[in-house]
């Protein structure tokens, strides 16, 4: 009997394509702006999420705000690596100054820190090495520095061994970390260079740590918990003492924020969907009065109210799912259009979201046919015999 | 007279409509005896109440009172659901303008009613195709209405009340939308189905359709009488 009403029911929806495709097209509409604008969100915040990662996404950064007279030193660094859900430690001071070489000058952020700097930052080398030990030891004045700081300063990357000034003193290139293409660092921008911890601080007149960042050992949350303590105890418990700062709680804010904005755009597009669904109801009611004459006939010949009911709920349903079919193949030719033009991020339609598009689309097909359904099955034979449309 | 079982059994059926507040008793009492293999015609002028007993017979209305026996089912206060089987199983309409499903071929019109009964596939284009054999229409059973002449057409509307070999034909003025030579023709195919042994009901206004039935039934301000032999 479905298979019947099936057929019944493409037969017509095909009598009338051009009214059928005009009533599809609110549902069609619908349907890509649903999926078209999720998925646009969606692409753009895995690409945004991959690029926080690649950063280094399970970085914990402390900032320390007042010490309280018991500030942390350099030689504190190796207690906290100590702590069983850190991995490494390193400080982080910095201090923006000008780099000279030569005729050119460039403002830089210099960072002072130690060789664990390197893993915990997920950093990587183009030329030469990192900051050793040693020259945190001997307070040595070398600096790495970051590929475009090289690049603007020298006109080329491969300077190691090569002497420039950071804020009048002499330094030795010892190292050029690798080009930095992602998406945080365009939007970040800026130069940067490294220096040892004991020079930075010298140079910035701040002896002790202000700004340390640890790499877990495991759990990112634990590690966490571990830092924060250690630094309450020696903060006598105030938190307001310093900062706690977590990449992944950067990544958890933005998915927040494209979570809701996501929402919404799919809400706009929801709407547009229920704004089909009245055009379905709407055509599907004149097509119940014109076929009246029709209803009378199947009635007189035997079809029950469920049959009627049945066959107007298919084509509902049908033109609705036609709709959303057609809807789909035009956001994924959109999709990737638009992947074609973005040319670095990739947007594909997530099978959640053709689902969820399907659903709906089956969902407003059905409630906004059974108005014109339920009508269809209720017209009294007799009568529906007699209408001449 | 025919002696074979009633197939329609009316005792005192009333109906009664209210139009603007007065009441009109289309059927006042009416009694009406049809057997099996009887070909009978029921005249009555417009507003005689014709409409009202041909939609009790065809199970399209129930009467207000009185018992009616249709092939030996008692026809009484049924859901809609439940008449439309009756009507499905028991009654081949024929109407005056062919009420035919114009997008349909006319073999898909034949078949539609044995669709509702949910026969098979295979079966169904076998019983529709043999409807159409017995109206002659087997070379013409991919044409759509459109394409068929006015007699083609009533010609399926008649396979289409046969396939499911009903307990009674009813026809509703079948010649009325018909010259009167073709008109002349679906009687002929009426008695042709009627020695078959197949039960015709036809109702008309046309005393000279009427005069050619086995049996004629002439209705009156809501009152049934026989037509003298």
């Amino acid at each position: 009997m479905i298979l019947q009403s099936v057929k019944m029911a493409w037969e017509a929806i095909t009598s009338n394509k051009m009214r059928s495709f005009l009533t599809m097209l609110g549902i069609i509409i619908g349907v890509v702006a649903l999926v078209v604008l999720v998925s646009l969100v969606n692409g753009a915040t895995g690409a945004v999420t991959s690029e926080i990662t690649a950063l280094g996404n399970d970085m914990v950064t402390v900032n320390v705000r007042d010490d309280k007279g018991s500030p942390i030193r350099l030689e504190d660094m190796d207690e906290i690596a100590s702590l069983e859900a850190v991995g490494e430690a390193a400080p982080s001071g910095s201090l923006n100054a000008t780099a000279k070489f030569g005729y050119s000058d460039v403002a830089v952020s210099l960072y002072g820190t130690t060789p664990a700097y390197y893993n915990i930052q997920g950093l990587n080398l183009k030329y030469g090495r990192f900051l050793k030990t040693a020259d945190i030891e001997n307070a040595s004045y070398v600096a790495v520095l970051a590929y475009n700081t090289a690049e603007e300063l020298f006109g080329k990357a491969d300077v190691v061994g090569e002497q420039l000034t950071i804020a009048g003193r002499s330094f030795l290139v010892v190292g050029v970390l690798e080009e930095d293409t992602s998406l945080f660092a365009s939007m970040i921008g800026g130069y940067s260079a490294y220096a040892p911890f004991t020079v930075e601080s010298r140079m910035a007149d701040e002896p002790y740590v202000t700004t340390l960042s640890v790499s877990p050992n495991g759990n990112t949350d634990e590690t966490e918990n571990q830092v924060e303590s250690y630094m309450l105890t020696r903060f006598h418990q105030d938190e307001d003492a310093f900062r706690l700062m977590n990449m992944s709680s950067i990544s958890d804010a933005m998915s927040t924020v494209t979570g809701t904005l996501s929402l919404l755009l799919g809400g706009i597009a929801a709407i547009s969907l229920l704004v089909g669904g009245i055009g379905i109801m709407n055509i599907m009611l004149v097509s119940v009065t014109e076929r009246t004459k029709e209803i009378g006939i199947r009635k007189a010949i035997g079809a029950g109210k469920k049959s009627i009911m049945m066959q107007f709920l298919i084509e509902a349903l049908m033109v609705s799912l036609m709709g959303c079919l057609l809807g789909l193949a035009l956001s994924w030719l959109i999709l990737e259009i638009v992947t074609v033009i973005a040319k670095t991020i990739a947007f594909s339609m997530s099978i959640g979201v053709v689902l969820l598009a399907v659903g709906f689309a089956s969902a407003i097909g059905l409630i906004f046919g059974l108005y014109p359904a339920n009508k269809a099955a209720n017209k009294h034979p007799i009568e529906a015999l007699r209408y001449e449309g | 007279m025919a002696s074979g079982n009633p197939i329609i059994s009316m005792t005192d059926i009333t109906k009664v409509y209210t139009v603007g507040g007065e009441e009109v008793r289309a059927l006042d009492g009416a009694n009406l005896t049809i057997r099996e293999g009887e070909f009978v015609s029921i005249i009555g002028p417009s507003g005689s109440g014709k409409s009202t007993l041909m939609n009790i017979i065809g199970c399209l209305d129930v009467a207000d009172s009185g018992e009616y026996i249709l092939d030996g089912q008692s026809i009484e206060q049924y859901s809609e659901e439940e008449l439309a089987r009756i009507r499905n199983k028991k009654i081949g309409f024929i109407f005056q303008n062919f009420n035919l499903l114009s997008r349909m071929s006319a073999l898909a019109n034949v078949e539609l009613p044995l669709i509702y009964q949910r026969m098979h596939l295979n079966e169904r284009k076998e019983k529709a195709k043999q409807a159409l054999d017995r109206v002659g229409l087997t070379d013409r059973s991919n044409h759509k209405p459109a394409e068929l002449s006015g007699g083609q057409q009533q010609r399926v509307a008649i396979a289409r009340a046969l396939a499911t070999n009903p307990a009674i034909l009813l026809a509703d003025e079948p010649t009325g939308n018909l010259d009167s030579k073709t008109g002349e023709d679906i009687i002929a195919l009426f008695h042709e189905l009627h020695r078959a042994g197949d039960t015709i009901v036809l109702i008309t206004h046309n005393e000279q359709i009427a005069s050619k039935a086995q049996r004629r039934i002439r209705i009156l301000d809501g009152k049934v009488s026989e037509v003298g032999v």
